[in-house]
């Protein structure tokens, strides 16, 4: 935060119609960006970085608390807690096919499961987006808020997408070594194969160029992947905030409480079909191509 | 590019902000939860699968020994009938040998007591022989009153009682 902005901070709650002394209107509105709250180094800390940071500090003395009772003969809350686990790894097991597999990927999986839910459900807590500070830019006063949802960042989005992509491809290379996952995409194999194999089928002349192209537009789709993950989980968070702020704007009570189940349910589900999607992905890339 | 970095305000160091989060997330849960819990999950299971399988061969035991003592009583209700039957049988045996040798005894006594009581009438036959040769030969000593030789008394007397 600089100085001349630090001057000009207040505290508000409810902007809508807040009005400042000199008249000039207070600018409220769900920009499609996280706003930087301060600095420390170089470093912009958004409300969102601050609300991922939340979501950290809760994740970790839950994890901490619920780690220590873990016992052979679990109590009430453990056996509820595994009861979700299980019922989350055998969804994943219809993905992976195997239990074998799902054990080794499913800390990986929860992790952006509990992280992309705390980020959803924090975000939709009374007082992120409505509690923030009044700042001066370009002569117009603009309210921007304390905290905003984790995911309702881009910056959260496409961070969560390259990790699990590029993790898929790390777990690709060593699942079924560097050069046939290379092949995959760029298929030096393929033409490599035709002169060996044209004796036998001369139909390889025009398949195997085939195979090669379409390994440059699954290279192409690996990009794909990471703008749909990241724009899927960031559009439906953010537009929940939108509709949420829209339906209370127009009536405050009462009104917002259906949308706001509806926003728990959607945090819930996307959570949940980012942590699936990357699963699908590393199946996939641990899976050599079959012939 | 740039539009879209724009629009949303991308930066690569809340990029990796993000990425450090996520790492940290990741770590927590791995070293607190997941590594833990997928290890009690799979000591209670293999527990239950023990369980389960000893339960299994407990109810075989169970039923091999309530075989085994069905099979006992049977071999012993079977011993019993035979010792019982044996010792009827010793003791029909040792009933009829009594009988005998007390038979055997009775007759051996019985013959005893015959012989016994033919040599006592011999005796005293031989004795009131004697004893009426004696009285005869005084009654005729006295009759007579002659002396006779005693060789020649005795031949009178002999024939007087073969007479």
């Amino acid at each position: 935060m600089t100085t001349e902005q630090a001057e000009t901070v207040q505290q508000v709650e409810n902007v809508e119609a807040t009005k400042t002394d000199n008249n000039h209107e207070l600018i409220h509105e769900h920009t499609l960006y996280a706003e930087p709250i301060g600095h420390i180094g170089g470093l912009a800390i958004t409300n969102s970085l601050l609300m991922s940071w939340l979501a950290l500090i809760i994740i970790f003395v839950l994890a901490v608390k619920v780690g220590a009772k873990i016992k052979l003969i679990p109590g009430k809350i453990q056996s509820a807690a595994e009861m979700i686990i299980e019922g989350l790894m055998s969804v994943f097991d219809g993905v992976t096919g195997s239990r074998a597999k799902t054990v080794k990927f499913a800390p990986f999986i929860f992790t952006f499961f509990f992280f992309i839910l705390f980020n959803n459900w924090l975000g939709l807590l009374p007082g992120v987006g409505s509690i923030g500070q009044v700042i001066e830019a370009h002569g117009e006063k603009i309210f921007v808020p304390y905290l905003r949802g984790g995911t309702a960042d881009y910056n959260t989005t496409l961070a969560l997408a390259i990790i699990g992509i590029v993790a898929s491809h790390i777990f690709g290379v060593i699942a079924i070594g560097a050069w046939k996952h290379f092949n995959k995409f760029i298929n030096i194999q393929a033409i490599l194969d035709i002169p060996r194999k044209i004796k036998k089928d001369w139909t390889v002349i025009m398949v195997n160029p085939i195979k090669f192209f379409i390994g440059i537009i699954e290279l192409i789709s690996e990009f794909a992947k990471i703008a749909s993950l990241s724009l899927r989980l960031f559009g439906n968070v953010f537009a929940g905030e939108v509709l949420l702020a829209s339906i209370s704007a127009m009536l405050a009570f009462v009104v917002p409480i259906p949308f706001m189940f509806l926003e728990i349910f959607v945090g819930l589900v996307q959570a949940f079909i980012f942590s699936v999607l990357i699963l699908v992905y590393i199946s996939l890339n641990t899976t050599a191509e079959e012939h | 590019m740039q539009t879209l970095i724009e629009t949303f305000h991308l930066d690569w160091k809340l990029l990796i902000a993000q990425l450090i989060n996520f790492s940290l997330v990741f770590g927590v849960l791995y070293f607190f939860v997941f590594k833990n819990l997928f290890k009690t999950i799979g000591e209670r299971n293999t527990k239950i699968e023990k369980g389960l399988k000893d339960a299994e061969v407990a109810v075989l035991k169970l039923e091999e020994a309530a075989q085994e003592k069905e099979a006992i009583i049977i071999a012993a209700r079977k011993e019993a009938n035979e010792i019982m039957k044996q010792a009827k049988e010793l003791a029909e045996k040792k009933k009829a040998e009594t009988v005998v040798a007390a038979k055997l005894e009775i007759g051996k006594v019985i013959t005893e007591e015959k012989e016994r009581m033919r040599q006592e009438k011999a005796v005293v036959l031989e004795e009131i022989r004697q004893e009426s040769v004696d009285l005869i030969m005084s009654v005729a000593e006295k009759i007579i009153a002659t002396k006779l030789d005693d060789n020649h008394d005795q031949e009178i007397i002999k024939k007087m009682i073969k007479q």
